[in-house]
């Protein structure tokens, strides 16, 4: 609306001050240093003295071979992790929809693993995946499956695969809740004249339900992409890098660089690298669905 | 008819078994983690392992160990202080910026909201080096109230993006009601739209709340006072404090964490579940 006089000119600037001031201060002002200091020799080693590095940081960061193995990480983690989440979260939301009773009760309890907090459930996980844990014990010792213990958090791939699963075990819930709106909102009619044209429930699925659905399907894919780079409390919790920095990822090794050795420019183009493939991906992702949406 | 019935009772049948897995599942971590705070506290694991504590071995003295602790009720105090305060400011600000944003054109609107959701998509934890130093040129590093200001920013575009999605889907009769009437931007913000729009303030708050409640990477670079700690930094650092972990002690600490956020969430659930439906639906 147009604002006709000064006083409500006013206040509309009154409302708008305390969240653009602490978003431009707390926000924006932190991205904009980043940039600079990404191309900055910034170290603990020059402290007071940093001079202009060029484009140093960036190439450091694309050249170093643990910086590969953790964006590889980041990578395989999302790959798995997104559409791992999103076809579970959807079978239970198809599931939980099609049932006559007790779909609250299922929904809350497979909304808990969504509102537990990370560190907590990276500990449990990291005890029942330990060499001495209860898994390894269920499988040499009840099922026989192995003959001696996996050392399942001292390889890369182990490491990994428990940080996935815990990963998709806790993104579920979330996804079941997003789809299951969505569920709820395709015409009841659709299906009605599926059902006359002899749809049985599975094709009904793929030629109504899915492509009533597919704006809640990029806003899932979108929000989980972003939650996979941001992967970084379970890492850091269940393997800590190890063994020798081969299950870092992004963050956790952006996190070391700056913490631990100190070298905040490399750090800061690492975070820069992070954020331009994470904008890349989301564009990516809005034009791919917006071009089958075409078709 | 009968055959339709029985078919009909079969599948639902194998839709229970399904969900049941499912929920199995979604829920053992939990069980274990809690069936674990009441074994004893042993320095090594267990052999064999048992899911569940035997009869004659089950206690509570892990519990007694975590609650004898002044540090636990300092911990537990902080993380609900910040995670309250947070929700609070969050709230206020957020829901102004979307009313401001959904209702009025004003130069840098467009700006203003492209870099809400542009923000979105960047991690928090990629801006962590310089909002140290930040932190540090204002001295707020290792004091619990200097977590507040930088949580708030972080929740300030997604709370603002779902707000203001759901401020457009008032009537803005009622704002030219109001204005018709004689009253001004601040009577439409606090007598219609906060009203309107709480069940939309209240889905973002608990998640707000969550968030503050269990942030780790921020909590744990700039608090360094063990007093000063929220309840995750805590629990972490039960976590490999010695030689080897006291189990017994992380869990029954984090059981201890966790069951005012599953109280919240089971009493508040539809809210949790409309905030995300409006979010998901609108895309």
């Amino acid at each position: 609306m147009e604002l006709r006089t000064g006083r409500n000119k006013r206040q509309v600037a009154l409302l708008l001050l305390p969240g653009v001031a602490m978003f431009a201060i707390f926000t924006i002002y932190p991205i904009i240093k980043l940039f600079f200091m990404s191309f900055l020799q910034w170290d603990f080693g020059s402290m007071l003295s940093q001079s202009f590095a060029g484009l140093e940081n960036y190439k450091a960061v694309l050249g170093d071979e643990t910086f590969r193995i953790a964006f590889a990480n980041t990578i395989i983690y999302t790959l798995v992790t997104v559409p791992g989440q999103m076809i579970l979260g959807l079978m239970a939301a198809v599931f939980i929809n099609a049932i006559p009773r007790f779909r609250v009760s299922f929904r809350v309890i497979y909304y808990i693993p969504v509102i537990t907090s990370w560190v907590i459930v990276s500990l449990v996980f990291r005890y029942v995946f330990n060499t001495e844990g209860m898994l390894n014990y269920v499988l040499t010792n009840v099922l026989h499956l192995t003959d001696s213990y996996i050392a399942w958090l001292d390889t890369r791939w182990g490491g990994l695969s428990v940080a996935m699963m815990l990963g998709i075990w806790k993104g579920v819930g979330w996804n079941m809740v997003v789809f299951l709106a969505a569920l709820q909102s395709v015409p009841q009619e659709l299906y009605e004249s599926a059902s006359i044209d002899g749809c049985g429930s599975i094709q009904k699925f793929f030629k109504i339900t899915l492509p009533s659905i597919r704006p809640t399907i990029l806003f899932a894919l979108v929000m989980l992409t972003i939650g996979g780079f941001n992967v970084f409390t379970s890492i850091k919790m269940i393997t800590g890098g190890k063994p020798m920095h081969q299950t870092e990822t992004v963050l956790t090794w952006m996190y070391y660089k700056a913490f631990n050795t100190g070298e905040f420019g490399y750090a800061a183009a690492l975070s820069f690298v992070v954020a331009v493939t994470l904008i890349f991906l989301a564009v990516l992702q809005f034009k791919v669905m917006k071009n089958n949406e075409a078709n | 008819m009968k055959r339709i019935v029985t078919k009909k009772s079969a599948k639902n049948a194998l839709l229970y078994i399904f969900l049941l897995l499912g929920g199995a599942v979604s829920v053992m971590p939990m069980i274990y983690m809690i069936s674990t705070s009441l074994k004893p506290n042993g320095a090594l694991y267990e052999f064999p392992p048992h899911f569940l504590p035997t009869a004659e071995n089950i206690t509570v003295e892990n519990y007694a160990y975590i609650f004898g602790q002044e540090k636990f009720y300092r911990n537990f105090l902080n993380s609900a202080f910040v995670a309250l305060t947070t929700v609070l400011i969050a709230a206020f600000i957020a829901t102004a910026l979307a009313f401001c944003l959904a209702r009025f054109r004003f130069p840098g609107r467009k700006l203003l909201f492209g870099l809400v959701i542009g923000t979105m998509i960047i991690p928090g934890t990629t801006l962590i080096i310089t909002q140290y130093q930040l932190a540090d040129f204002l001295n707020v590093t290792n004091k619990l109230w200097g977590l507040i200001p930088f949580y708030v920013a972080w929740v300030i575009p997604f709370s603002t993006f779902m707000i203001k999605g759901y401020i457009e889907g008032i009537p803005r009769d009622y704002d030219e009601a109001v204005y018709a009437d004689g009253g001004n931007v601040f009577t439409v913000f606090f007598k219609i739209i906060i009203p309107l729009s709480s069940p939309a303030i209240a889905s973002v708050s608990i998640f707000n709340f969550l968030t503050a409640w269990e942030e780790f990477p921020w909590a744990l670079t700039v608090i360094n006072d063990n007093l000063k700690r929220t309840l995750p930094i805590a629990i972490s650092g039960f976590f490999g404090q010695h030689q080897f972990t006291q189990w017994g002690y992380v869990f029954a600490m984090s059981v201890a964490s966790l069951m005012p956020v599953i109280i919240v969430f089971i009493c508040f659930q539809r809210y949790f579940v409309s905030g995300l439906q409006s979010g998901g639906i609108k895309g």
